[in-house]
Order: structure tokens, then C-alpha cells, then sequence
């Protein structure tokens, strides 16, 4: 949206973070190849071919905005105000045009009132062929309606006009409803078909037929069109090369059993090229199709991997202090402000500093070597570095001083670039200054500092899954098929869990069949124990290293098993509907109860069929969509119209929410006849029982009246409640929302882990999904854990907090202040900290009362030695 | 536990402007628990007084020690060797340690840091209320197990008062009626039969109002 620079940087978060030369804005004055001091730049370079010989692949080559120029009655690219989503994301970036201020293009005004059309490109096969959903376009564009309104200065109006408003994830309902009711944002439900500009303003007009078939029309300063997502025609080439069929809208096909994996074998698919998904799905994904591809290659598992030597550690806790201290220029980064030999000879006349040096990049490899050499040469047994930020860079300097046998814990570093030259960069002698005071207070606590051992623990390679359905089964199946022993707890006497209940896929597949090949898979496997009829009573120990007690059915028997991770796959349930005469009229079932139904007795019987969604879901006990149930009802209507095509079908919603590619199943259902009616949460439909049938009034907004209609049988979507895992959750200590869903470490980039380490989740248990995205999901659980698991040993950080247990006076204080939950006052009546389990955030040390607690490398010495050097010959 | 707290430091500061060299001696029990008189408050104690009197160009040796408690000679005696160095002595512990260490060291200033509350629990961090005034004769087997003597405004033995209005004391809205706290409890434990039983005039000698308190255990003497 905006000129760019021949060198630039693609974006703020971009990774690597680095600057790449754009060759279509670059006139080659070759100024830049002369003034990079790190002469990181070659105009000559050229394209290379490698071969690599892999056993597997993952493609994961993602996707593209859908370009809506060809779409011309809604004006992109002909009236300025109008911008794809991807644009307006632009606009209210900090790192964007604009600098995050929320301006329309035109006239860089801001806008007071903005339109989002949704569906463009997506659901829609007249115009673009996309007969899919997005999936993600709703929630982007709440996203986008929530942050313009804080970005605006003034009132902002945001309207959605949509034909569903489609938040089925995790939460994202809650977050939908938020939107409206809090934050004010409209949502209209129409489909845009043309917007007009108005000249004189630029603003854009927008004709639309509402609810009630009323015409309107408004206007508004600017209009996002939420585009979707397609698969651009350069995969389709390489799909074609690697021999990976595609369905018909150029995405990998895949089977729902088997949702990360190509036509071809060996080849593993994931992210939006599998099939249109938001973030926390596609990284889920991904991990599933690094499970699928580490159990091809488990034999070969570590055996390219490079393993790196590290001396034998030289005893220094006898030797006077002899520090190092080595001041980096950083390019011009710091040398351009600070007087950097000044501070290196600063440096020398510090107590114990046997040597100087300063570095143009201290952390080149160049200079990694050189410091090894200084380091042997000069005895040195401290290193201080004067660079930029330990956070990047500490880790790399602490391997510099292992490879020479030094304890990493012996290094110390100044930030002399980010917290001195890059803030004092228009005052040169006070940052000269700045930079030797921030030195004198490294050198004092590397005078101070101790080796710490860091505890090295093994791994136990076992893993521990709660629960037996189809998320435990696959993931348990994901640890042992890749060479790692797995238990599965099962509360009931037979694996399965709630797809016993199930019939087939909406694709058609037969699910029990399928369970019964995995069952079977499951028992048959030589690494799989499995442990039904039983209950979990006591869980103990830490990552890597856990004991859980399980009481065994049917005898009850009590078993300890040792393991190095837990999954948690504990499932969910139908929702039994306490609304709509179910459980009083026979006739009134679930999908789920109907699907049975319509495999034993078919449906020669039924002449009219209802059903109702959103029941049990998006109301005030249970604000969360149930993501299923859209796609249960087209299911069960496309099958009765299967069976009975002269049955009439009713389906009564809120929004459709056939996300991804089961649209095109509500494409075909409305193609067969099924009826769609859409009713308001604040007036559902009102049902009777009668002789004839069971009697379903409702309200037809396109006539405006009230319908009634008798049925033979009327199905509810009921959603779907979590597993009671409440005491489950108490004894593990893990975290759950208001409904009952465990809580993941984060939702978008870790959405398989808890925050407790070690211990893993998939399936429903985090939130109602289906079978094909719980199976994924129970593979990138697995992934996960074998991630932990094929490492050899854990080495915990030394920095943990250290009771000195004779000043405890057992006040409870760090007990009461640990946010992991660690302290214990023991049965010597002092306060215990397990350094396998501390994660070093040192706050006990901060509170304790009695000063009994120390934090390893951050002992209070150290740390005021570097105060008393600040205020050396001040006081 | 006994429950004190901080005084504020300008009282502090006017009882040692006028000395030059000061020892501040927590103690590693109670007050360390409540967070009054412990190793971090003799800290922080110190700190803020050096502080202070850098700022008026007043040059103070003020040293730190926490004893493991004051109540004991075999602690105190700790200091023995080093009391002469100081003209006073800042004690954080209950009146009860300083008293001891004044007792102790007769020649020596020692001044209190804290002001000792009353025996009593700590509801959560940072919140802690009276259970008990050693009345030297406890009733709580009568009173459901909770104490009249310490809880009630009145310390009344057979109430509620005319003041307990839903079950909050006439003194302070906050506060619990200690008498509907009895009859509740009575009545969980289904015994509010008990509640009819008139407690009879307590001997209120053995409390403080029969002058100070000693307990000799002859069994136990060496």
C-alpha cells in the first residue's frame, strides 16, 4: 500500500529478522555492498540447486488472498476506500503505511463509519468457484471491527454484513458475542453484491435487502471486503510434480481417518493447503504431520543428528577471580555512539580483570574463536560480555565458555547497545559514560559469581494417556508407532468413547468400522498397555519423571505407573436437551440418536422432519458454538433425503456453520430440498406434542409470520459438554475454563500444550471438534510428546531457589507466594523447594520473610553488588 | 502466633536521631511470620534509616542481626560479645523480646520497633485477627470452639448482646457477632442444646487482672 525501500525488512515479527534487497526497486549503486561492515552482501550470488534425499515430506506451502479485482461490481481497485482485509490488517499495523493510525486511503481521513462484506471469494461458486468457506474470515473480521474501534479516535460505527456469522472455534463465540453486545460492532445479515462510490466524497454506498426482504441503503467511509483464502495455480504445479492429488478446489485431498496424509505415501500435508483453517488449527496440523512423518522415519530417529563434545568442566571455585571482559562495537550499533576503547580500557583498571579486547561483532563466529583462545591463553575463569541483549544472545556466549571447560554460570553481560546506545544515540559522552558504569556493575558480580551444577535428570520414555476414544487411541498409537511405550487409562470397560455412538462421516465413512480397526490396531500393538474400568487417584513428580496412581477396574486394584508425559484426551458428550419435549416425546431425538435411528430403520417412515440447532449451545449456560452440530444436521438431512427423497426436511438455525469444505454438503442439501429457516435466539421455535406429530411453530422472516408445521420427527442439534473432569483436574493440577474445556499453554502457538509441562491435550477434552480434526489433534499431541520424550535426559536449569533451612521459620510465605506451586513445608518443619520442578522466577526469594531463600545466580549478593557499583563514589 | 506490627518510622527516628551506632535485632519466630520483625524487615529497617540519615549528612553505623528468638537466654546471649559496640538497640521482636533483651543487657538502650498486637492467626497473606488473650482458663470446650473472651466486644459469657444485628457486631459492621458464631457452630455440630446451659461468673483472676502471670512447672525444673 505503500512505497517500499530497495532494502528492506518484510515485516516487523519477520523470521529470519533480517534486511533482503528487493530486485525490482534496487537500481545496484552497490552502496550497500560497500557500507556493510558485516560485508553480509554479494550482488554476484546465484541460484543453487541441492538434492536432498528425505524419507519423508511435509508440504506445508500455505495460501493466498483471494484477489477480488475480478469481482467489479464491488469496486476493489477502481474506488480507493475499498480495501481487502489484508490491507485494512496493514492499516492498523504499527509496522504498516500508516504507522497504525486508522486513515482511509483517499484522503487519509479517518474513516467514522466502516463497512465489512463478507464471503468475498468464498461460498460462492457463481462468481470465483469457490464453493468452500474460509473458515477464518469471520473471526478476522470481528478482529478487525474491535481493534479499528480503539484505534479510532473518534466514534467508529463497524457493521459485518454477513450470510453467517461463522465463529465455531474454541472461545470464539464468546469473543462474537463481546463484539456486539460490548464493543458495539453491527452484524447484518445480507449478501453484498455492489457498492457504489459516492464522487463528490468518496464515500461508498451499499444497497442490500435485509431480513425482512426491505431494500436499503447506506453509505459509509470505507469498506473492507473479507477475503478468503485460495490455492494459488503454482502449487497445483508442484502438487502435480510430487504426484499429490488435489480435490476440486486445489487442495490436497486427504481422507477424514487419515487428515494429514497425501495420496502419495510418505508425503504429509499441513496448514490452509489441507484445507481452509485459522492459526491454532494449522499449527496443531503441523505437529500432527511431523507425527505422521517421525513414525515413517522412527528407525532412522537422531541418526544424522550431530552431537557436540563439550570438554570436562575445569574446577575454578578455589581460584581468585581472573575476568575477561570483552566490549562489542556492533558494527556501528554501539561503536557509532559509545567510545568503545574507552570503555575497554575502562574495563582493564577493574578489580580481577586480567583482559581487555574489543570486538567489531562479539558475536560473530570469528570472535567466538578468538574469545576461546583468550580464555585458554589467559586463564581467564569470568567472562563479561559489553554487548547487547542476554535474551538473545547469553545462551550462544555461555556454549562459547563450555567449550572452553568453564561453568556457563561464570559469564555475565552488559547491555551496553539496547538500553544505552540505541536511547542515548544523541549524547555520545554521557553514553560513553553510561557504558562504563553498566561495565563496572557487570565486573562486580562476575568477582561473585559461583559454578552451579545443573542437575541432569533421565527421561522416563513411557507415556501415560487418559482416556480411551478416538483421541487417546491415535495418540497413543502416535507415541508407540514411533518406538515409545504408551498406557491408556479408560474409564469404561471398552475403548471407543463417544464415537460407539456414531454412524458415519459426513463424507460417508463408515466410523465404526474405523473404530473397530483401531481398536484393534491398539490392542494388537506390542507397545500399548491398556488399562479400562479405571480411575485415576493420585499423580506425583514432575516432567520427565511422573508416578500416577490408578485404581483398576473391576477388582479395583491399585497400580503405580512411572512415565515421562501425560496425554489428556478425557472426550466430551452430547448434550441431553432438557429443552423442546425431549425425554417426554419419543419422537423428539439428537443427531446423534437420529443417525442411529436412520441406520436401523431407515426413513421410509418419515414424511417431515425438524430440527432444531444451537441446542445446549450460544446460550447463557453454554455461551460456546459446538462446532458440530451445522454439520450433524446436514449429515442426518442429506441421508434421510438419501433414503427418502419424497421426506420434506426443516432445519431450523441460527447460522449455518458448514465451515471449510463441508459447505459444499449444505450446497447439496439445499440442491436436494432440505427447507432452512432461520430463527432469533431471543424467539425460538415452540414445540407441541400432538396426535399428528410433534408441532413446530416458527417464525418465516421472509414472510413475516409465524409457520407451523406437524413432524413425524424432530431432531435437535444439542452440542456438546466436556467430560466431568473435575477431580481428574484437581488431582493433576490442571487448568480448566468455565465450561469444563482444558485450558492450552496458548491458544494460537502452543494449542496442544498445557502449561504444565510435560503434559499434553487432544480431542474434545479441548473443545468439541470433529473425528478427522481430533484425530490431527491427537497426533500433534503425540508429536508434542515425543518431541520431550526422544531426548535422552532433561537438564533442568541451575537457576532455581535454595531454602537454607535453618533460618525457615515455616512461615508458609513462599507457599503462599509460588505461582507453580512448588514449595512444601517438609516434616522438619522447614520450607523444601524441588529444583526439578522450580522454574527460578525467584519470587520466593523476593518475599521470604526470613531471608532463608536464595535464587541460584541471582543471590542477593550478586545483585547488589552490581547497585553498589552504580553508587561506587556517589555515596 | 503473637501478631505485631510496624511502627512508623518517624517514631523510629526520633528514638534514635540523637545516637550514632545502632543495631537492629529481628527475630526468626513470630514477627518473622507476620512479616514485622524478620530478617527482610531488619533489612529494610536499616536501609530506610540509612537512607534517612545520609540524606541529613549524619554519618550512623547501623548493623543488622535476626536471633533465632528473643524469648530465650540462650539466643540473646548471641549478642553478648558485641551489645557494648552499640549506644541502642532497635528490637523487632514482641514486647515480650524486648523486655528480655533490656533485662539482659540492663546497660544498653533497646528500643521497640514494633508494636505487638495480640495472639491471633493469619487469615490470608496480609490479614491477621486476635483468637486468644490468655485469660489463663479456657472455656472453648463450652463455646463450640470459639472464644467469647477474645472475640466478643463485651467479652460477654452467655450472649448474643442486644447489639448483634444479622449477625455482625454493634461495633463494627465487618466484624462477626462471636455469639452467632457460637450458636452456629452449636448448631452444626448438634449440640444447641449446650446453648441453654448458663456459663457461670468467670474467675478472672487467673487473667491479666490478677496482676502479672508466671507458670512454674516443678516437673520440669533442673
Amino acid at each position: 500500500m505503500d512505497e517500499r525501500k530497495a532494502a528492506y525488512i518484510e515485516y516487523a515479527q519477520a523470521v529470519p529478522l533480517a534486511f533482503a534487497i528487493d530486485p525490482d526497486t534496487c537500481i545496484g549503486c552497490g552502496l550497500c555492498e560497500a557500507m556493510c561492515l558485516a560485508k553480509a552482501i554479494n550482488y554476484d550470488d546465484t541460484e543453487r540447486r541441492t538434492t536432498l534425499s528425505v524419507g519423508a515430506l511435509i508440504l506445508s506451502p500455505g495460501s493466498q488472498g483471494f484477489d477480488p479485482s475480478g469481482l467489479e461490481l464491488l469496486g476493489y481497485g477502481r474506488f480507493s476506500n475499498v480495501v481487502t482485509s489484508e490491507e485494512f490488517e496493514r492499516i492498523l499495523s504499527a509496522s504498516g503505511p500508516y504507522r497504525g493510525h486508522l486513515m482511509r486511503p483517499l484522503d487519509r481521513e479517518g474513516p467514522r463509519r466502516i463497512a465489512w462484506i463478507q464471503c468475498v471469494g468464498s461460498r460462492d461458486v457463481n462468481l470465483c468457484g469457490n464453493g468452500y468457506c474460509s473458515s477464518v474470515c469471520c473471526m478476522y473480521a470481528i478482529k478487525e471491527a474491535m481493534i479499528a474501534k480503539e484505534h479510532s479516535h473518534g466514534e467508529l460505527d463497524c457493521t459485518v454484513f454477513n450470510i453467517d456469522m461463522r465463529t465455531f472455534g474454541k472461545d470464539y463465540e464468546k469473543y462474537y458475542q463481546r463484539a456486539k453486545d460490548k464493543s458495539g460492532v453491527r452484524f447484518v445479515k445480507s449478501r453484498i453484491h455492489t457498492i457504489d462510490e459516492v464522487r463528490e466524497t468518496g464515500d461508498l454506498s451499499i444497497e442490500y435487502v435485509d431480513e425482512g426482504g426491505e431494500l436499503k441503503r447506506e453509505t459509509f467511509n470505507m469498506v473492507v471486503l473479507s477475503v478468503g483464502l485460495r490455492i494459488p495455480d503454482s502449487l497445483l504445479d508442484l502438487a502435480r510434480r510430487l504426484g499429490v492429488e488435489v480435490n476440486k478446489y486445489k487442495f490436497a485431498a486427504t481422507h477424514p481417518f487419515s487428515p494429514v496424509s497425501t495420496s502419495r505415501p510418505g508425503i504429509f500435508v499441513s496448514g490452509v493447503f489441507q484445507g481452509p483453517k485459522d492459526i491454532p488449527t494449522s499449527v496443531t496440523e503441523a505437529s500432527a504431520a511431523a507425527c505422521a512423518a517421525a513414525t515413517v522415519l522412527a528407525e532412522a530417529r537422531g541418526r544424522d543428528a550431530k552431537s557436540i563434545e563439550m570438554p570436562v568442566e575445569i574446577d575454578v571455585a578455589e581460584e581468585e577471580p581472573r575476568i575477561g571482559v570483552f566490549v562489542c562495537n556492533c558494527g556501528i550499533n554501539i561503536g557509532g555512539v559509545v567510545d568503545v576503547p574507552a570503555v575497554a580500557e575502562y574495563a582493564a583498571t577493574l578489580p580481577n580483570v586480567v583482559f581487555t579486547d574489543q570486538n567489531l561483532f562479539t558475536c560473530s563466529q570469528d570472535t567466538q574463536d578468538k574469545i576461546k583462545e583468550v580464555i585458554k591463553e589467559k586463564n581467564l575463569n569470568r567472562v563479561v560480555v559489553a554487548s547487547c541483549s542476554p535474551r538473545t544472545h547469553e545462551q550462544m556466549f555461555q556454549e562459547t565458555l563450555q567449550a572452553c571447560g568453564l561453568n556457563k554460570y561464570l559469564f555475565e553481560m552488559a547491555n551496553i547497545r539496547n538500553h544505552n546506545s540505541w536511547v542515548h544515540g544523541n549524547d555520545p559522552e554521557t553514553a560513553t559514560n553510561k557504558a562504563k558504569d553498566l561495565v563496572r556493575m557487570a565486573v562486580a558480580r562476575a568477582n561473585l559469581l559461583k559454578p552451579l551444577k545443573e542437575k541432569r535428570i533421565p527421561i522416563n520414555r513411557r507415556g501415560l494417556v487418559i482416556g480411551g476414544g478416538i483421541a487417546g487411541m491415535n495418540a497413543a498409537l502416535g507415541l508407540a508407532d514411533q518406538g515409545f511405550e504408551a498406557v491408556i487409562v479408560e474409564k469404561e470397560a471398552q475403548l471407543g468413547g463417544l464415537a460407539r455412538e456414531l454412524t458415519t462421516t459426513i463424507e460417508g465413512e463408515d466410523i465404526q468400522a474405523y473404530l473397530y480397526e483401531l481398536i484393534e490396531k491398539v490392542n494388537q500393538h506390542k507397545m500399548i498397555q491398556v488399562l479400562t474400568e479405571s480411575l485415576i487417584v493420585g499423580f506425583t513428580g514432575f516432567k520427565g519423571n511422573f508416578t500416577t496412581e490408578i485404581l483398576v477396574g473391576p477388582r479395583m486394584y491399585e497400580r503405580k505407573i512411572q512415565h515421562g508425559v501425560v496425554i489428556v484426551a478425557t472426550g466430551a458428550n452430547e448434550y441431553k436437551p432438557k429443552e423442546y419435549l425431549y425425554g417426554q416425546d419419543p419422537r423428539v431425538m439428537t443427531q446423534i440418536e437420529l443417525g442411529k435411528r436412520l441406520e436401523v430403520k431407515g426413513a421410509s417412515d418419515l414424511k417431515r422432519v425438524v430440527m432444531i440447532q444451537c441446542v445446549g449451545s450460544r446460550n447463557e449456560e453454554n455461551p460456546n458454538c459446538s462446532r458440530v452440530c451445522c454439520q450433524s444436521a446436514v449429515k442426518n438431512a442429506l441421508h434421510i433425503k438419501e433414503l427418502n427423497p419424497d421426506a420434506e426436511v426443516y432445519i431450523l438455525y441460527r447460522d449455518i456453520r458448514t465451515y471449510g469444505l463441508l459447505e459444499d454438503y449444505f450446497t447439496e442439501a439445499r440442491r436436494k430440498g432440505v427447507a432452512f429457516f432461520r430463527y432469533h435466539v431471543d424467539n425460538p421455535p415452540v414445540v407441541e406434542s400432538a396426535r399428528e406429530g410433534v408441532i413446530v411453530t416458527f417464525k418465516d422472516h421472509l414472510l413475516q409470520r409465524d409457520l407451523q408445521v406437524p413432524a413425524d420427527l424432530l431432531a435437535l442439534s444439542s452440542g456438546m459438554v466436556p467430560e466431568d473432569t473435575e477431580e481428574l483436574a484437581s488431582i493433576l493440577k490442571l487448568p480448566r475454563n468455565e465450561e469444563g474445556y482444558f485450558i492450552e499453554a496458548h491458544v494460537k502457538l502452543r494449542p496442544v500444550d498445557l502449561a504444565n509441562e510435560g503434559i499434553f491435550l487432544c480431542g474434545t477434552a479441548h473443545s468439541p471438534k470433529l473425528i478427522s480434526e481430533t484425530i490431527s489433534q491427537a497426533l500433534a499431541a503425540a508429536s508434542r510428546a515425543t518431541t520431550f520424550l526422544s531426548q535422552p535426559e532433561i537438564v533442568l536449569s541451575a537457576v532455581t531457589a535454595n531454602v537454607d533451612q535453618d533460618r525457615c521459620a515455616a512461615c508458609l510465605i513462599c507457599v503462599r507466594a509460588c505461582p507453580y506451586d512448588v514449595p512444601r513445608v517438609n516434616e522438619k518443619g522447614a520450607s523444601e523447594i524441588d529444583e526439578a520442578l522450580c522454574h527460578g522466577c525467584g519470587i520466593c526469594a523476593a518475599e521470604c520473610p526470613a531471608k532463608a531463600i536464595q535464587l541460584n545466580w541471582y543471590e542477593d549478593e550478586q545483585v547488589l553488588s552490581k547497585v553498589e557499583a552504580l553508587l561506587e563514589g556517589v555515596l | 502466633m503473637i501478631v505485631a506490627k510496624q511502627k512508623p518510622i518517624e517514631e523510629i527516628i526520633e528514638g534514635v536521631r540523637d545516637y550514632e551506632k545502632i543495631l537492629i535485632a529481628g527475630c526468626n519466630e513470630c514477627v518473622t511470620v507476620c512479616e514485622a520483625g524478620g530478617k527482610k524487615e531488619v533489612g529494610i529497617l536499616a536501609s530506610a534509616l540509612r537512607m534517612y540519615f545520609m540524606n541529613q549528612g549524619k554519618n550512623m553505623k547501623i548493623d543488622e542481626v535476626t536471633l533465632e528468638r528473643q524469648c530465650d537466654h540462650e539466643y540473646l546471649e548471641e549478642l553478648r560479645k558485641i551489645i557494648d559496640r552499640y549506644d541502642v538497640v532497635i528490637s523487632l521482636a514482641c514486647g515480650a523480646g524486648v523486655q528480655f533483651m533490656a533485662e539482659k543487657y540492663f546497660r544498653t538502650r533497646v528500643l521497640p520497633g514494633v508494636d505487638t498486637c495480640f495472639m491471633g492467626v493469619t487469615e490470608e497473606r496480609g490479614v491477621w485477627s486476635e483468637r486468644c488473650q490468655g485469660c489463663g482458663k479456657c472455656i472453648l470446650g463450652e463455646t463450640a470452639g470459639i472464644c467469647p473472651i477474645s472475640r466478643c466486644a463485651k467479652r460477654i459469657l452467655n450472649g448474643p448482646c442486644g447489639g448483634s444485628t444479622k449477625g455482625k457486631c454493634e461495633i463494627d459492621k465487618e466484624l462477626d457477632c462471636a455469639w452467632q458464631l457460637i450458636i452456629d457452630r452449636l448448631n452444626e455440630l448438634g449440640r444447641l442444646d449446650d446453648y441453654e446451659k448458663i456459663i457461670p461468673i468467670k474467675d478472672w483472676s487467673t487473667e491479666r487482672a490478677g496482676g502479672p502471670r508466671r507458670v512454674v512447672r516443678e516437673d520440669l525444673r533442673l
